[in-house]
């Protein structure tokens, strides 16, 4: 689990903020969801979002003051898929020797941050939920995802393949998957009881991978 | 004489005598069906063989052109597939000039970002190496790091062309880090037509080229360096390993033949371990670098192949053709021979002196009527034989055959011979006593007993008159001693007569006398008669003699059976001076007799 938080910054404080919060609610549970493939194998990168159902008012979001950090180095955006809540500020700094832009088309949230050099530019606001996809229009085969959810009950799934949600208030939810390979739709409605530590082993149908891989320097490649 | 003609005499001279020239004996056939058989095969076997040749040859130049045709075929392919990609590099080209985030990056002229856009690029467009030069031809960018200094020579060589021709594009063969590359320089407009700088973009012509090459051409290909000319050395190949020494070695004799500006054939073929291979090189001139032999080549026998086929049912048309030949030379071979053995075999049979036995072929040729004929001839044969047959009962066998031989011509010739006369006494009495049948019985034993006497030395009988013989000794045909053989003859009828006797004497019969006359004189021999009956006999005083002779030993008084003259005496006696072998006569001189028609009388013996 603290690999995870190394890595993703983000949910851990989201987490924080909603354990600090909610503390006075006795009636809390635990979630573990293990995400595989059809062939059972762990799915790396998968989020995983419970969405509230009965709650009467939206539950606060509580966006993390500082923004989330997704850097670009050796060319390389990272981390690959970063789950924020609404309202979070995502910064794009360059750690590399040379150039890179940021541009995203997705409806979420089209943006570009034009061709910069090292250091960081602004951060962007993300206030909208859904996906975003992000690239660099110099390097093709830099590619990330930032899903930006409705709700502080997220995670991403480590090598493992497994993502714990705690802290949940009682009632039912809806439990979303989501993967950059994700062929479909993975959701289920599920209901969290006080103290639970319900364990939901969620199969999901990746599609191939198809990131454009960078080539190694100096190869010479060959005749396609 | 001109040395010419003097040349056809000498040939002349050797030729003169065709028909002496001697079949060997190895040629020689004991059997028809031998000869049809060779005729007949070694005439297919000829057609076949020049058949088989013909084609044989035909299919194989037709391979050779057909791989030819191949060979150049897929050198345009390879041609072709070069300037396609060059086509697509110079428009991936184009769009990548209006890419705005090359223009963003050019804007902050930051060469390594750039250098790292080039490097996506090289991805987009599937170009291994893309390079950037500013207007000038000084390198700015380039996908791949360390290609800025030796290797950028290439690109900037073709910017010079492309600059000094006014080009859109120029492209060329080079080597790229020491493999060989086609390379393309396109100008980058910022904006049209204002050149900014060039694109330089680069595809290997490596081994996956020519295994694609491959795949869609079936053509082996390999690029040989020529840097050394003496000793190229292989760039890749889609040959196996064992065959890159004969390439490598064709390819240094083609190009030293190309440096000699010597004739080259369009295409060789070259043999190497796993087939022979119709082989095209061609020389693909290089950007600061000696040229690349590009070696294309493709097996005979996939080519041959159906021709193989071919030439294979033609061999088991062939085989069957030499059985149904063979067969068939035999059918007619034995269809001819069959018959002419029998026919052989029926002449044999002939000469045997079988002329009853005859031969029935069922045939209408030819060999049908050779048959008919033989057995005509049979015919004629058995004929002639019966006419020989009677002819020896009616006449002596010796007239027979002098009759034969020399044809029944009415003549004459006077020759010396001896005429002997027998008669046989008291037959008139006889012929009373006796019925006819019975009386002709005797008469014919009689005559035969004495034929076989006369015969038996010699004589020929003339004729029988009734119970009387007329027999000759020295006609028709000559013979010695005449005289001594008519005499001998006498003594023999007389003790032939005492046998007779001495059987008629157990039959209870009288027996029989006989009295023989025997002259020597000349007399004319000859047939006589009528053209259409003839007898050969012979006429004169001496025949008449030697009558009188016989009817002499009638008379009681002589006490002699056989009365000769002093004619046959003398002719005896010549005989025995002469120191031949004469038969013991003794001759009792009986004086003269006066014979009938003649002045002189005959003086008389009786032999004994």
């Amino acid at each position: 689990m603290p690999r995870i938080f190394l890595h993703s910054p983000a949910p851990v404080l989201a987490c924080l903020l909603a354990f600090t919060c909610h503390t006075s609610r006795l009636a809390a549970g635990n979630v573990v969801v293990i995400v595989k493939d059809t062939k059972g194998q762990p799915v790396t990168d998968a989020v995983v979002s419970l969405i509230p159902l009965e709650a009467s008012a939206p539950a606060p979001l509580h966006p993390p003051v500082e923004p989330v950090v997704i850097s670009q180095h050796g060319e390389e955006f990272d981390p690959y898929v970063t789950v924020v809540a609404v309202g979070t500020h995502v910064s794009f700094p360059n750690l590399d020797s040379i150039r890179h832009q940021v541009y995203s088309l997705s409806k979420t949230k089209p943006f570009e941050i034009p061709l910069y050099g090292s250091g960081t530019e602004q951060s962007i606001l993300f206030d909208r939920p859904g996906i975003v996809a992000l690239g660099c229009n110099i390097h093709d085969w830099m590619s990330a995802y930032l899903v930006v959810v409705e709700t502080p009950h997220f995670m991403k799934t480590a090598g493992d393949g497994v993502a714990r949600l705690a802290e949940l208030p009682a009632g039912r939810y809806r439990l979303d998957v989501w993967h950059p390979r994700l062929a479909g739709e993975s959701r289920r409605d599920l209901v969290v009881a006080a103290a639970d530590a319900a364990t939901q082993t969620i199969s999901v149908t990746l599609k191939p991978d198809r990131r454009i891989r960078r080539a190694p320097d100096g190869a010479g490649g060959g005749y396609k | 004489m001109p040395p010419t003609a003097l040349a056809v005499v000498t040939s002349d001279a050797t030729t003169r005598h065709p028909g002496l020239t001697v079949i060997p004996h190895a040629l020689r056939f004991r059997r028809f069906s031998l000869r049809v058989l060779t005729l007949l095969l070694g005439l297919l076997f000829a057609t076949l063989m020049a058949t088989y040749v013909v084609v044989s040859s035909a299919n194989d130049s037709n391979a050779r052109d057909h791989a030819r045709a191949n060979l150049e075929l897929a050198a345009r392919i390879v041609q072709s597939a070069i300037r396609q990609r060059l086509d697509f590099l110079a428009s991936s080209a184009s769009v990548m000039a209006g890419d705005d985030a090359l223009k963003q990056v050019l804007r902050t002229g930051d060469n390594r970002t750039l250098a790292s856009l080039l490097q996506s690029y090289t991805q987009r467009v599937g170009a291994p190496v893309i390079a950037l030069y500013d207007a000038d031809g000084q390198p700015l960018a380039s996908s791949e790091p360390g290609m800025d200094d030796e290797n950028t020579g290439p690109f900037r060589s073709l910017i010079r062309t492309a600059l000094g021709k006014d080009l859109a594009e120029s492209s060329g063969f080079a080597y790229l880090r020491n493999k060989l590359h086609v390379l393309i320089v396109v100008p980058l407009y910022a904006p049209h037509p204002n050149i900014f700088g060039w694109f330089g973009l680069a595809f290997p012509i490596d081994r996956a080229f020519a295994e694609k090459i491959k795949d869609t051409t079936h053509v082996e290909l390999t690029y040989l360096s020529l840097d050394s000319p003496q000793q190229p050395h292989l760039l890749a190949t889609t040959l196996g390993q064992a065959a890159i020494p004969t390439v490598v070695n064709a390819a240094a004799i083609a190009n030293q033949a190309r440096a000699d500006h010597l004739p080259r054939p369009a295409t060789e073929i070259i043999d190497l371990p796993d087939d022979r291979y119709v082989t095209l090189t061609w020389f693909q001139a290089m950007l600061g670098a000696n040229p690349v032999a590009l070696v294309l080549q493709r097996p005979l026998s996939p080519e041959l192949a159906p021709a193989r086929e071919l030439e294979n049912s033609l061999l088991l048309t062939a085989l069957a053709a030499f059985a149904v030949a063979t067969l068939l030379a035999l059918v007619i071979a034995r269809g001819v021979s069959q018959p002419v053995r029998q026919l052989a075999a029926h002449t044999q049979t002939i000469a045997a002196g079988d002329y009853a036995t005859r031969i029935t072929l069922d045939r209408a040729d030819e060999l049908g009527q050779l048959a008919d004929a033989m057995n005509s001839m049979s015919a004629g044969l058995a004929e002639r034989d019966q006419v020989r047959d009677l002819l020896d009962k009616n006449v002596s066998p010796e007239v027979a055959a002098q009759l034969m031989r020399d044809g029944a011509a009415l003549g004459g010739e006077e020759r010396e011979v001896t005429i002997l006369f027998a008669d046989l006494r008291g037959f008139t009495t006889l012929s009373e006593k006796l019925p006819p049948p019975e009386l002709l019985a005797l008469l014919n034993r009689y005559l035969d007993r004495m034929s076989g006497a006369i015969e038996a030395h010699g004589g020929v009988i003339d004729k029988f008159i009734g119970d009387a013989i007329m027999a000759l000794f020295g006609a028709p045909v000559t013979q010695d001693a005449p005289a001594d053989r008519a005499l001998a003859a006498a003594l023999e009828m007389e003790r032939a007569l005492v046998s007779l006797n001495a059987e008629l004497a157990t039959e209870g019969r009288p027996p029989l006398a006989i009295g023989v006359g025997v002259n020597t004189a000349r007399v004319v021999a000859g047939n006589i008669g009528s053209h259409r009956r003839l007898n050969y006999s012979v006429i004169g005083d001496g025949v008449n003699v030697a009558a009188r002779l016989q009817s002499e030993t009638r008379k009681p008084e002589y006490g002699a059976n056989i009365i000769t003259s002093a004619a046959t005496l003398a002719a005896c006696r010549r005989l025995a001076e002469s120191g031949l072998p004469v038969s013991a006569f003794s001759f009792r001189p009986l004086g003269y007799a006066q014979v009938k028609g003649r002045a002189e009388p005959v003086e008389i013996y009786a032999v004994s």
